[in-house]
């Protein structure tokens, strides 16, 4: 008895043994493409979901009407075949290509009404897209025509972002999805997205588990070229230091978080790093409404404090040198930032700036998310600020927060000075004059006069707007370049780090590309 | 002791009551905008959104109105929907508890087996070199921040030697075995999968090691403390007397006497581990509840506090009565009332 049990014992331990000394799990021929990133889903629902790990997900699972080519600036067919635009931009036409949902079922025109209706009239986090949408129509099986109450030459941008997604309207309500003008309230069907899927795209969600792993499958059925893969797995790894572990174990295909600090030590000869320019930027804002800062935070103080700023020095202290300056609040690269010169410190100019103001023993707060965003650790951009700030006798005290405690302390405007980040949710400069322009009733307008909107308002920018959003090409392009330049003048946000993004990969991993509206664009990668 | 037992279990749903409101209310005072985790930041700024999602949730109701909802909820056993996973706190528990129980069980086997035979070994050979090596092992276990020992081992041994895997519960390549238990180990034996549990054991290994290191410290340095004074008491003098060898004495009459204070120190640091593994679960991307837990409070995700807070509550309770158990039935002279 006593022997048996030992050699039952040791028979655990060589199993332990064994299990200890098991090799990884190697990449090398999988028929499976791992992900290995932080993720931020907020929800797997095209109409409610808004993140960067949404933003790759839809796009592989859902299609859009028009995409973005890789040019990062073409629209070009997806679903849609073929489009026309009327002369003002309010009315679009889409002519479908014959494609299928995952369950084999047709896309039909009724499908695009449907999911453009619920994007809209569901209130949720993406629903600004369809803003100025007055009616969508299936106008027959394979046509459908958008109306909206103004001229906007961005719509078919704004189509081509990843929550305009089609969605099989029969499956989706059959599942507790509404379209109707109150789906705010009725629609029930956000537990049913988180665990399947409703799209036309070369992948469908397999499984979700949130803070651990979101599974796809290859859609065997796909109209189009068969999937690359059979399955994609995005596996959450917190940070850039375990993601590039991961990688060079082979445990992962691809690392989306990884800095370019991480991405150099990285020793392994079959995993390629590549850095390119992002559309992403961090900035800080100016918040002259917060309490009693109203005759302190004026325009000419702004300005002087835009030129204390050390931006070069900026880039070296936050991301080493890997990333961009950038001028207004539109990133580089997108229409009409061609013509837009960063501004330079100018200490000499920011004191006598601010001595003309009367702003001299200038003390001030910055209240900002306590985080790492991009690779731009937001207390090492601060404090950089706060040195720059005191080269011209300004006093800054940095107030690092939760978030919850952030956006809480920035409604209540209980500092003057707050620091945040962007990402494109599509290609198109209208998003930035929507969000961060002077103008009344938008959000940064709200967000920096609190309720005194005079301390803000720049009147020529909602003019310049509406003319953009009314041309296109080269004339769109001169106008936004002038609503660059005029928040620049506003001096309320000022863009310190546009950072360059790492592509890493597996040596034997192709089609690795950043889209400005899709993220990563999963379709097109696949093993040499 | 049977009826001891019966009257600790029932007051347990009384307790969880009141640490229940008290959760509630303390979250609810605490400063912060909950809508965090329900409204991106660049969205804050609609109202039409903000108003619509605080109407879905129930923000817009007033404080004792969600109190009275959230305890009648409570009562028929929904801890509520998670702000930031959309999900019910019940299913998102019930997934992520059995990964931290595995990886602490494991954890606490492989820290009191290590913190057992040091500290017992170093009290047998005290102020030997020994002795100081099983101090000074143990000693860093415990000093040493988990997310420095953690990367450290975890590059050493995963990426420059390979000889254990990356981070997770498996490798993310591999399905999970069919849900019976949640402990990926025992549903791959139940399934008949033995590569299965032998990958789930070694992705299991390492955090559990670093885990188990942490908790060796306070082990050693109480068995080996208990033991060097149990050494020295009339009980082991008379033992020695009688003819005892050494070994007898170290093993049948100081160790079950050193085994009483441990008691105590396990107990508490279980039910700890089960809501505080934090780092190790973030360091081998380990989805537990640990790493659910800082989310649902960093976000103010009130239904997660809620639920992670009983979770953690009632570990607690468990632990503390299991303790006590353990202690009348390692010391005939404690008897429990």
């Amino acid at each position: 008895m006593m022997q048996r049990k030992f050699k039952h014992g040791l028979t655990v331990i060589a199993l332990a043994g064994t299990a200890l000394f098991a090799p990884p799990a190697q990449a090398q021929g999988s028929d499976t493409l791992v992900i290995a990133r932080s993720m931020d889903v907020n929800s797997l629902d095209p109409a409610r979901a808004f993140c960067d790990t949404c933003q790759f997900y839809l796009t592989a699972v859902y299609e859009t009407l028009v995409t973005l080519s890789a040019d990062n600036e073409t629209l070009v067919p997806n679903l849609a075949e073929s489009w026309e635009v009327n002369a003002d931009f309010t009315e679009f036409t889409f002519h479908l290509k014959d494609a299928t949902f995952a369950d084999g079922s047709p896309v039909e025109a009724s499908d695009v009404v449907w999911s453009i209706l619920r994007l809209k009239n569901l209130k949720g986090s993406p629903s600004f897209l369809m803003d100025g949408l007055v009616s969508a129509e299936a106008t027959d099986a394979k046509t459908v025509v958008f109306k909206l109450d103004a001229p906007s030459s961005e719509f078919l941008n704004k189509i081509s972002a990843s929550y305009a997604g089609v969605v099989n309207a029969e499956l989706a309500e059959a599942n507790g999805a509404t379209a109707g003008d109150d789906a705010a309230e009725t629609d029930k069907a956000e537990p049913w997205f988180l665990a399947n899927s409703a799209g036309s795209g070369p992948y469908k969600l397999a499984s979700y588990a949130p803070d651990a792993e979101l599974r796809m499958a290859g859609n065997t059925d796909y109209y189009g070229d068969a999937p690359k893969f059979s399955e994609i797995v995005v596996t959450q790894i917190q940070d850039a230091v375990s993601q590039a572990q991961a990688l060079e174990t082979g445990q992962a295909d691809i690392a989306m978080q990884i800095d370019p600090d991480t991405a150099r030590s990285i020793r392994s000869q079959d995993v390629v790093t590549e850095i390119v320019p992002s559309y992403n930027f961090v900035y800080i804002g100016f918040i002259p409404g917060a309490k009693g800062m109203a005759d302190v935070i004026t325009p000419e103080v702004r300005q002087a404090l835009a030129l204390a700023i050390d931006y070069d020095g900026m880039l070296d202290f936050t991301v080493g040198g890997n990333g961009k300056k950038q001028a207004a609040p539109i990133p580089n690269g997108f229409p009409g930032t061609a013509g837009l010169i960063p501004r330079e410190q100018d200490v000499a100019k920011a004191k006598e700036m601010l001595e003309a103001a009367g702003a001299t023993n200038l003390k001030l707060v910055a209240g900002y998310p306590n985080d790492n965003v991009y690779g731009v650790d937001f207390n090492i951009m601060m404090q950089k600020v706060q040195q720059d700030f005191a080269a011209v006798g300004v006093e800054l005290e940095l107030k690092p927060l939760t978030w919850a405690v952030w956006r809480d302390e920035l409604g209540s405007g209980e500092w003057p000075i707050t620091a945040i980040y962007y990402a494109p949710d599509y290609y198109g400069s209208a998003q930035y004059v929507q969000y961060f322009g002077m103008i009344e009733g938008f959000p940064w307008a709200g967000r920096a006069g609190l309720g005194h909107p005079e301390l803000v308002v720049n009147p020529a920018e909602a003019g310049l707007y509406q003319q953009a959003l009314a041309s296109s090409g080269e004339d769109a392009e001169m106008l936004y370049t002038q609503l660059g330049e005029e928040m620049m003048k506003d001096a309320i946000i000022l863009p310190l780090v546009s950072p360059n993004l790492v592509l890493a990969y597996r040596s034997d991993i192709e089609g690795v590309r950043y889209s400005a509206c899709c993220n990563l664009p999963l379709a097109e990668i696949s093993r040499k | 002791m049977l009826a001891y037992v019966l009257r600790r279990l029932i007051s347990i749903p009384f307790l969880l009551l009141g640490v229940a409101s008290v959760s509630f209310l303390l979250s609810q005072m605490t400063k912060g905008d909950p809508l965090a985790a329900l409204v991106p930041e660049r969205m804050m700024s609609n109202p039409e959104i903000v108003e619509t999602v605080k109407a879905q949730w129930g923000l817009d109701q007033p404080l004792p109105i969600r109190y009275l909802r959230y305890l009648g909820n409570l009562v028929q056993g929904d801890l509520g929907t998670s702000f930031a996973t959309r999900r019910p706190v019940a299913t998102d528990i019930a997934e992520r508890l059995p990964a931290t129980l595995e990886l602490v069980i494991a954890a606490m086997i492989i820290g009191t087996a290590m913190g057992l035979t040091l500290g017992l070994l170093s009290a047998r050979f005290r102020g030997s070199a020994f002795d100081s090596i099983a101090r000074i092992f143990a000693l860093i276990g415990s000093s040493l921040p988990i997310f420095w020992s953690g990367l450290i081992l975890l590059y050493v041994l995963s990426v420059r030697l390979a000889i254990v895997p990356g981070t997770g519960r498996l490798p993310p390549r591999i399905a999970p075995p069919p849900h019976h238990t949640g402990f990926y180990t025992v549903d791959a034996l139940i399934a008949g999968d033995l590569s299965l549990f032998v990958q789930a054991l070694t992705h299991l290994a390492l955090p559990a090691f670093v885990l188990g290191w942490a908790v060796t410290g306070i082990i050693t340095r109480l068995v080996r403390s208990s033991i060097v004074e149990g050494l020295s008491l009339d009980y082991a003098r008379t033992a020695r007397a009688k003819g005892a060898p050494e070994r007898v004495v170290l093993v049948r009459h100081a160790l079950p006497n050193a085994l009483i204070p441990l008691l105590t120190i396990l107990g508490f640091t279980f039910a700890y581990l089960i809501t505080g593994a934090v780092l190790t679960e973030a360091i081998f991307s380990w989805p537990g509840i640990g790493s659910y837990a800082v989310r649902a409070a960093g976000a103010l995700d009130y239904p997660a506090i809620g639920g992670v807070t009983i979770v953690g509550s009632v570990a607690f309770l468990l632990a503390n009565l299991l303790t006590d158990i353990a202690y009348a039935w390692a010391n005939p002279r404690i008897k429990v009332h």
